[in-house]
């Protein structure tokens, strides 16, 4: 099979997976050195595919042959898919070609189950090392951990990879065993395990080497199962406490070509997917908790922001002066975001806040009206009851149903 | 009222605007034109300043950090650049801190400049398109880029951290930058030959890298709103992909939507596997198309 025919058959079978981040690493720089590759810590979008999404790493599988039957994966065994295998020398001449084209900042390397978990483990970190140490290639690699491998395999990955990531894949144990009859939690969550230890060894003691100093990730597949988002939120919020993942990625499930009754057939609302991530966002930038953001309703609303939601369920809190009120507060009022909150606190220390001064801001004014005091504005909506001013924000006004 | 000009160059600004503070010439009173419009009566020459006493005389102090600021926004090319900039620096010199910040009505316009500015050299970072040139002129690689705003000089040395001793030149119609492995140059205009060998690869296709990204692309979630938010459109045609961008949100919109799949998978044939233990078998690295795929 030809290069170019794998790499079809392989970048398909790696879309499913939503990370593509290159952010976390060190900064590296190859400026004056053999080698090639940098890192800054930020990472770069090097491209947009028609879908949104961000082209930052080239993500590929090295092969999509898998013993697994993961009832909602396109690489299942029993999928009648294209299957192909790249060897480890052709993903490291593309990855290195791509990278001094500066179309991607690295590797985002995955794979399915050949032979045996720590088979396939092992040929995942050999295309690591091998760019690393031979080719000291500098930029960034994220390598898929097969749960079931020897810890040893997942430490050694570590050496070279800028993050690791276990997939926990579903939000619930029950969902894993009827629809990933060959994962185990307990696998999972212990790798997850492996890499929090020995990362934090390795962050305490200076001298010793670095290991996946871009954290780890994970993924939840929404949609797949029934679970609810106040499910996959807390899931999240246990994750990134137990295990300080630096990101769990929600990837709403794919239809995928013969899919099999144990999954819908029916894509969720991308609606619902982007809800979850800002959700995700104010769990880790904002301080909220998930039982702040999820009252007994079970799911994130869809026509308004978790932000806004939080705010109109909390009206005795509202208006907020802005002149007076606390950084960590100001941040939390829709509309207002963390760096808006700082810019306020800067220009309050030299001058009253006014109205415009919010304005010129580029906050999201509308948003923020009904919920701010400035010194020159108090909300005439602040006696608005919490429905009405709903209506008022919404993304999609309800009534455009009837005429849509 | 006064008319200068800097020749867009940011030192010879900055020697002006030292002059008009030292002299305590107010914005209202002077005007920069643009190197390209320049009117014809312009511009007298600078009164020479009083020499001053020594160098204690007066010397303006402003904050470290709004130097550089004022240089970052003055790479944004909008006509009269240079006088929102003097009128930022002189309410600062006379004690009105908040003009550099965003919630001022002059701040908030510089913060702006800033930002698109910065967020041009992101755009450099990412939309660059390197195209192999094997040595030739003495080069690894060439790229052409056409940024909005003056960034290439000060933006481009991220190239060098990312591709080590390798040579390199980015053309843009303004400017270039060449790097010869060792240290970077800047030449404004760009010499014709650099001009002449970008444009000779600028519109080289790239099979593997297209393939890629028709591959990566999920039919079922087109979102071009979002992408060219990302991406604007300006750049598409300096980017390889660029070229594939239509035909693949047409045929999505057409139809592929039921799933995620690429077209060019789905027309393969596929491998359903029957056991474990043939999965085991490494033999089948190169899988021949043994099964029809249904219809």
């Amino acid at each position: 099979m030809e290069l170019i025919d794998k790499l079809t058959v392989l970048a398909d079978a790696a879309k499913y997976d939503a990370s593509c981040a290159s952010s976390g690493a060190p900064k590296r720089s190859s400026k004056g050195k053999d080698g090639i590759g940098a890192t800054n810590g930020m990472g770069i979008c090097h491209s947009y595919t028609p879908d949104g999404r961000c082209v930052s790493l080239l993500k590929i599988l090295l092969t999509n042959f898998c013993l697994y039957d993961c009832q909602y994966c396109v690489n299942r065994r029993s999928s009648d898919v294209p299957r192909a295998r790249f060897t480890p020398e052709e993903v490291i001449k593309l990855t290195l070609d791509f990278y001094q084209r500066n179309y991607v900042s690295g590797l985002f390397l995955s794979s399915g189950i050949i032979q045996s978990p720590d088979y396939t483990m092992e040929q995942l970190i050999r295309v690591a090392k091998v760019l690393r140490e031979e080719h000291q290639f500098r930029g960034y690699i994220h390598l898929k951990t097969i749960p079931e491998a020897d810890p040893a395999l997942i430490a050694e990955a570590g050496r070279y990879a800028d993050r690791l990531s276990v997939n926990i894949e579903l939000p619930s144990p029950d969902s894993l065993i009827r629809l990933a009859p060959e994962k185990q939690l307990v696998s999972i969550t212990d790798a997850m395990g492996t890499i929090e230890s020995a990362s934090q060894e390795s962050r305490s003691d200076k001298r010793a080497p670095k290991f996946a100093p871009g954290g780890q990730s994970t993924q939840m597949i929404v949609g797949a199962d029934a679970s609810d988002d106040s499910r996959i939120l807390h899931t999240a919020e246990s994750l990134y406490g137990q295990y300080r993942l630096r990101r769990v990625y929600y990837s709403a499930f794919s239809p995928i070509p013969n899919s099999p009754a144990s999954v819908p057939m029916q894509a969720p609302p991308l609606l619902r997917e982007h809800r979850l991530y800002q959700a995700d966002f104010l769990l880790r930038g904002y301080g909220f908790k998930v039982k702040e953001l999820i009252g007994a309703q079970g799911n994130l609303p869809l026509d308004i922001d978790p932000k806004l939601a939080w705010a109109l369920a909390n009206r005795d809190i509202f208006p907020v002066d802005l002149n007076l009120a606390e950084p960590q507060l100001i941040a939390r009022i829709p509309g207002i975001g963390v760096r808006s909150a700082e810019r306020i606190v800067s220009l309050r220390r030299l001058k009253r806040i006014r109205f415009e001064d919010v304005a010129r801001l580029r906050c999201v004014i509308e948003k923020a009206k009904p919920f701010i005091i400035t010194s020159d504005y108090h909300p005439p909506q602040a006696t608005l009851e919490s429905n009405v001013l709903r209506r008022q924000l919404s993304d999609q006004p309800a009534q455009m149903a009837l005429w849509g | 009222m006064q008319v200068l000009c800097c020749e867009d160059d940011f030192e010879c600004w900055r020697d002006q605007a030292r002059q008009l503070l030292r002299q305590d010439i107010a914005p209202h009173a002077v005007v920069w034109e643009d190197r390209d419009h320049r009117q014809l009566f312009a511009s007298e020459p600078l009164p020479a300043s009083t020499p001053m006493a020594g160098p204690t005389a007066q010397a303006t102090r402003i904050p470290a950090r709004l130097l550089d600021e004022l240089k970052r926004a003055a790479q944004y090319r909008v006509s009269g650049r240079w006088n929102l900039l003097y009128r930022v620096l002189w309410r600062v010199a006379m004690g009105e801190r908040q003009a550099m910040l965003a919630g001022d009505r002059d701040g908030s316009e510089l913060q702006r400049r800033i930002k698109s500015v910065s967020r041009e050299a992101h755009h450099l970072h990412a939309f660059v398109r390197f195209h192999p040139v094997m040595g030739r002129g003495g080069l690894d690689y060439v790229a052409w880029h056409e940024p909005a705003h003056d960034i290439l000089a000060s933006a481009s040395l991220h190239f060098a951290e990312r591709l080590g001793r390798q040579r390199w030149l980015i053309v843009s119609s303004r400017d270039a930058v060449w790097y010869d492995g060792e240290t970077l140059h800047h030449r404004q205009p760009c010499p014709a030959d650099w001009a002449a060998l970008a444009e000779s690869v600028r519109d080289n296709a790239d099979p593997l890298w297209q393939t890629y990204y028709s591959s990566i692309f999920n039919p079922a979630r087109l979102n071009s709103k979002v992408m060219q938010g990302h991406m604007p459109l300006r750049f598409w045609a300096g980017l390889p992909e660029g070229r594939v961008i239509p035909a693949l949100m047409s045929r999505a919109r057409a139809g592929a939507q039921k799933d995620g799949q690429a077209e060019a998978v789905a027309s393969k044939s596929g491998k359903v596997i029957r056991s474990a233990a043939y999965a085991k078998d490494d033999s089948f690295a190169g899988a021949k198309p043994d099964a029809k795929r249904p219809d």
